[in-house]
């Protein structure tokens, strides 16, 4: 029994340093990062540094990290079009698994999605403290 | 210190200002005029300001972003991805291409009289276009400029927005030269 325990903390901890990981940039060789995509810059005030799948463009999911290139929110960006073509979208990735809020906040458009947008940041910690000014 | 309803009011007067489009007028003996690229930090409200601007033949106009957000000045030309024509058919189209950073600017020199109109490549669909207009000295004619129509009728063109249709600012507004 004192056998088991001990296998499951140490599969734990495991688990633990994995989730750590994956905290940290760059995300996965899949991920490119927006700014080496299309003309922005490297790091936006607000959301961070932003990295994205190409094949799941415009809506994402983007991954953001901040300033010490930790995780800090996973976005997703809905052309309003879309919406209003009752487009569903399903099934989308995300960055990690804790979610401290969400923000729904207007876009007028970008580079790489040149259509007035909505961003729906998951925040995976507190905004307040994320450093992304 | 400053209070939350002065910063409020603060706020709401900017944006105001973003919202209503200033109309801006080149003296005769400035040689150069600026239109700013503006945003909110957001980036929900995009806006050239002053949105409608009457210049003289030989002046130059300087676009400069204001930071926040990307932006481009392009003239409605079809050299610019099969955009209608919108300026004078004698005078040369312009693209700045992404003005990215704060402070970036790209500048145009106006010879040829006639109604300019253009738009920024990422903010088009969400109206943000400005007009100029070149005009000789001692002449006021708002009848010798015919207003563009909304479908010009070309196929191979591509159909300006709605929004951006509703914010180009009326000939006579910008010859009036008031704010």
């Amino acid at each position: 029994m004192k056998k088991l325990l001990t296998i499951g903390v140490a599969l734990l901890a495991l688990v633990a340093v994995a989730c750590a990981g994956s905290m940290k940039a760059p995300p996965d060789a899949s991920y490119k990062k927006v700014s080496e995509l299309v003309p922005l810059p490297e790091f936006l005030p607000g959301m961070g540094t932003l990295y994205v799948q190409p094949a799941t463009l415009p809506v994402g999911p983007f991954l953001a990290y901040d300033r010490d290139g930790m995780l800090v929110s996973t976005i997703y960006m809905v052309p309003m079009e879309e919406m209003q073509q009752y487009k569903n979208f399903t099934g989308l990735a995300v960055g990690s698994d804790q979610v401290r809020k969400v923000d729904l906040t207007y876009n007028a458009g970008h580079p790489g999605v040149e259509a007035p947008h909505y961003h729906v940041t998951i925040w995976h910690v507190d905004p307040a403290t994320a450093k992304v000014k | 210190m400053i209070s939350r309803r002065a910063v409020l009011q603060a706020v709401g007067l900017w944006l105001a200002g973003l919202a209503l489009g200033r109309i801006g007028w080149s003296a005769e003996e400035q040689q150069e005029f600026e239109i700013r690229m503006r945003s909110d930090p957001g980036g929900a409200h995009v806006v050239f300001d002053p949105i409608g601007l009457l210049v003289s033949p030989g002046q130059r106009v300087r676009w400069v972003n204001d930071g926040h957000n990307v932006h481009s000045t392009t003239a409605y030309h079809p050299d610019n991805l099969w955009h209608p024509l919108r300026i004078p058919a004698a005078a040369e189209p312009w693209d700045s291409g992404y003005l990215i950073n704060p402070g970036d600017s790209f500048e145009v020199r106006f010879t040829v009289e006639g109604v300019y109109d253009y738009y920024c490549t990422p903010h088009e669909a969400a109206g943000m276009v400005g007009r100029i207009i070149v005009l000789g000295s001692g002449k006021n004619d708002s009848a010798s400029f015919k207003p563009y129509p909304d479908d010009a009728g070309n196929p191979a063109w591509k159909k300006i927005p709605q929004a951006a249709l509703a914010n180009f600012p009326t000939v006579e507004s910008i010859l009036k030269g008031g704010d």
